[in-house]
């Protein structure tokens, strides 16, 4: 059942007809074809390729290995290391190349796959659709303005598949939660405050020196728009998917608090993303403090909801609920006299009772189910949930924020634009 | 194919690559010692390791505990988003393909099931949560509780086949537990990274029952590791210097509850579906914690016989088990490479109260 609908889910009609946020509704699964484990044919063999298999690249083999059919067939990566590293992660020798280009010249190579850092995202998600090869891109789609427009054009004139690496939108509970939010259970959602906070120096150990900025990407800001870009990316995808738009403005800051090591993007990172209507997106990451780990609280007019990495659950309204209807009963009948010892705590202390959580024990890691759903995409040519157009509403607001960020200023995000002809 | 039939005569290989030490930076006694820790797999895993400067220390402790949460989101059975829990609940309907280290994992802890005839054996997962061992503090069973999942235990009713990379269960109801091997696993794992790094000195341990020592402190032939006597607090019974290779411990009173004067421990026969009771601690070092971890439990459901001849077999594995027959006598000893302190073996039985 599980897979069933959320396998639906990772599908939309078309880039064009898809609106952005929008996912196909559960009444659609009964005719979704079923995709389970099924055995095989040589028909269902899918090979794919990869650019850039460091952390994530290695992560992303790993899942789509999970998918029957699923075959590594090459790699490229301008680090050595990390093709040894490949073998034994596969079990073989995988073809490798130190030129992504000279890889793309197979004729064996049914789907790319891009885990590059995203200052090369645009070149490689690009040169992999132009040779006519479906892609699923890591996020942050692209890292400039200029190279999201490009991506979208690529992809929406060729018309080929692209798969943004924003796994939350295949994880059930989020489904669930953003459709019961959307059927309005928690009045009208008017803000959104996203947390990711961790205790680690975010720094990986350099063998040599030299390799410095290649491993160390993520923390300067040539290669890399800081926490914003690297962890808010997804919690703004949420937030987009939520509201059903992109942001239109950001307000940033950040600092160094604790780790002063030659880095150039901040080790805290504090953003505030404007949507229409008033609404925002209130983003903070630490890296001195784990207490809050990865999360999302939606504030609506009538309730909460708290999203996390393994569950959503929901919170009605607290206090002060305020109702217009008229309590004729209180005049008609009379009021009752009794007893009154019931303690309450005050009114503004924070409410720590329990909520409605929905159950995902039954749910895959979301990350498989995205590179199940990039696969039957691929196979059924079909366009993905986390397509080209969600993509660009989460990177269009990191490529501005992070220079809001770095700035402590505020600027106006770019908005979608119908592609170039 | 039945997975059962081809295991027998094929030596179980660990599948991780041996640690081969290979150390010319600095030495550690010019060096400052970190220690870091991390909740995972239901314990704190520990690293102590020389360095340069904190940052470096940092970012390699970093390392190390992002492959132990990568180990525990693939192996934990209390986690609904792993690749065993998707296994546990989809195999029985469908063969689930896998990724390759999992299936290598399953492959290699089944290969420690036909080498001990079953004795070891991850199917275990009902008869824990029978016998309230999954989060919760432990109860007894009836025996109805127990025959009614007599069928859904054991590791005969798995099919791995390896062209496809798939697991299937032949029956409903297999739940498989890692609790005997993961950590082990993920250990060995963290050792492959710090080898990557890589660090002249360090101690790596999953909540103190499996550790591997990389080198030694500055001074040192290795790094000390204290067994100590089960139910004696403060008691030794013997210390081992431990250098690049792996040592475990499988105790009957480190996960247990008392029930009317009885201690139940978490070590099942997957005969009588009872915890085992013929054995009060083992402890086994080898040259992977994947193997030491597998060991020290596999040693621990044998019965006396077919434990020193599975030692005999093993020239590379040293071993000091614990019986409650021993009372006053010596521990079963094989290749124990450091001293044993004998006036301390006087074990307590299963009727203890602490
Ligand atoms: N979806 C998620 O949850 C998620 C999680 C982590 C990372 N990511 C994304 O994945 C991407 C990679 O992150 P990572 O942590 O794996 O980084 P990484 O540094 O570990 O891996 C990147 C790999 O790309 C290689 N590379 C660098 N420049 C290259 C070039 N010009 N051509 C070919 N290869 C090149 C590097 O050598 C490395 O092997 C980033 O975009 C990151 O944001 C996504």
């Amino acid at each position: 059942m599980m897979n069933r609908r959320s396998l639906l889910q990772g599908l939309s009609l078309s880039i064009l007809s898809a609106t952005m946020g929008v996912s196909p509704r559960h009444g659609e699964a009964e005719d979704a074809p079923e995709v389970g484990d099924q055995p095989v044919t040589s028909a269902d063999r899918l090979r794919i390729a990869v650019i850039g298999p460091g952390s994530r690249g290695k992560e992303l083999i790993r899942q789509f290995l999970r998918v029957p059919g699923v075959e590594v067939v090459a790699v490229a990566d301008v680090y050595e290391l990390r093709f040894l590293q490949v073998n034994e992660l596969v079990g073989k020798a995988v073809p490798a190349y130190k030129d992504y280009r000279q890889m793309l010249e197979r004729r064996d190579i049914d789907a790319v796959v891009v885990a590059s850092p995203p200052l090369f995202h645009a070149q490689h998600v690009i040169d992999s659709i132009q040779s006519g090869r479906p892609v699923y891109g890591e996020k942050t789609m692209g890292f400039t303005e200029e190279d999201n427009y490009n991506i979208v054009n690529a992809v929406t004139q060729s018309g080929q598949i692209y798969q943004v690496g924003h796994q939350n939108r295949y994880a059930p509970w989020f489904q669930e939660a953003i459709r019961r939010i959307h059927e309005g259970e928690i009045g009208e959602p008017t803000h959104v405050y996203a947390y990711w906070f961790r205790r680690d120096n975010w720094r990986r150990n350099v063998p040599d020196p030299n390799l410095e900025h290649l491993i160390n990407w993520r923390l300067y800001r040539e290669s890399s728009g800081g926490l914003l870009e690297e962890l808010g990316s997804h919690q703004i995808d949420v937030a987009n998917w939520i509201f059903g738009e992109q942001p239109q403005t950001v307000l940033g800051s950040t600092s160094i608090v604790l780790y002063n090591d030659g880095r150039t993007v901040g080790d805290n990172v504090q953003a505030i993303l404007g949507y229409s209507k008033g609404r925002r997106m209130i983003f903070s990451s630490l890296t001195d403090n784990a207490f809050m780990g990865d999360q999302l609280w939606v504030y609506g007019t009538n309730g909460s909801v708290q999203l996390t990495v393994e569950d959503a659950t929901f919170y009605g309204s607290i206090h002060h609920t305020i109702t217009g209807s008229d309590h004729t009963d209180a005049v008609r009948r009379g009021v009752k006299t009794g007893a009154s010892y019931n303690y309450a705590a005050d009114d503004e202390m924070p409410y720590r009772g329990p909520g409605k959580r929905i159950d995902a024990r039954k749910a895959e890691d979301p990350t498989l189910t995205a590179c199940r759903s990039f696969v039957h995409c691929v196979r059924t040519k079909t366009q993905p949930v986390a397509d080209v157009r969600v993509g660009f509403g989460s990177a269009m607001a990191c490529t501005t924020g992070k220079n809001a960020v770095f700035e402590g200023s505020m600027k106006n995000v770019p908005q979608w634009k119908p592609p170039a002809a | 194919m039945s997975y059962a039939s081809s295991f027998h005569e094929r030596p179980p290989t660990p599948p991780v690559p041996a640690f081969a030490p290979d150390r010319q930076e600095e030495l550690p006694g010019a060096l400052p010692l970190y220690s870091f820790s991390t909740p995972a797999m239901g314990t704190e895993f520990t690293l102590h390791l020389y360095s340069s400067s904190q940052d470096k220390a940092r970012s390699i402790a970093g390392a190390a505990f992002e492959e132990v949460h990568r180990i525990e989101n693939l192996l934990s059975h209390y986690r609904p988003g792993s690749e065993l829990s998707r296994i546990n609940r989809e195999a029985f309907d469908h063969p689930v393909t896998t990724d390759p280290e999992t299936f290598q994992f399953l492959d290699y802890a089944f290969a420690w099931s036909a080498r001990s005839e079953g004795a070891f054996d991850i199917t275990v997962g009902k008869l824990m949560k029978a016998w309230g061992f999954f989060g919760d503090t432990g109860r007894v069973p009836t025996p109805q509780e127990l025959s009614s999942i007599r069928s859904q235990v054991g590791w005969r009713n798995v099919c791995l086949d390896p062209d496809r990379r798939t697991v299937r269960f032949l029956v409903p109801g297999i739940e498989l537990d890692p609790g005997g091997i993961g950590k082990g696993y993920a250990v060995d794992r963290v050792v492959r990274v710090l080898q990557d790094e890589p660090v002249p000195a360090s101690l790596i341990s999953a909540g103190s029952s499996t550790l591997y020592a990389i080198g030694s402190p500055p001074g040192e032939v290795g790094w000390k590791v204290r067994v100590p006597v089960p139910g004696k607090p403060g008691h030794i019974l013997s210390t081992v210097l431990l250098r690049d290779t792996s040592l475990s411990t499988a105790n009957y009173t480190e996960k247990r509850f008392l029930d009317r004067g009885h201690l139940y421990g978490s070590i099942m026969s997957t005969e009588t579906l009872l915890p085992i009771e013929s054995v009060l601690q083992v402890t086994a070092v080898a040259p992977s914690a994947t193997d030491s971890d597998a060991l020290s439990n596999v040693l621990f459901a044998l019965p006396t016989h077919a434990r020193a001849s599975l030692l005999d077999s093993l020239p590379a594995v040293s071993a000091l088990v614990l019986t409650p027959e021993q009372e006053t006598a010596q521990p079963e000893a094989v290749r124990w490479p450091a001293p044993i302190a004998k006036e301390d073996c006087e074990c307590s039985t299963m009727m203890e109260e602490d």
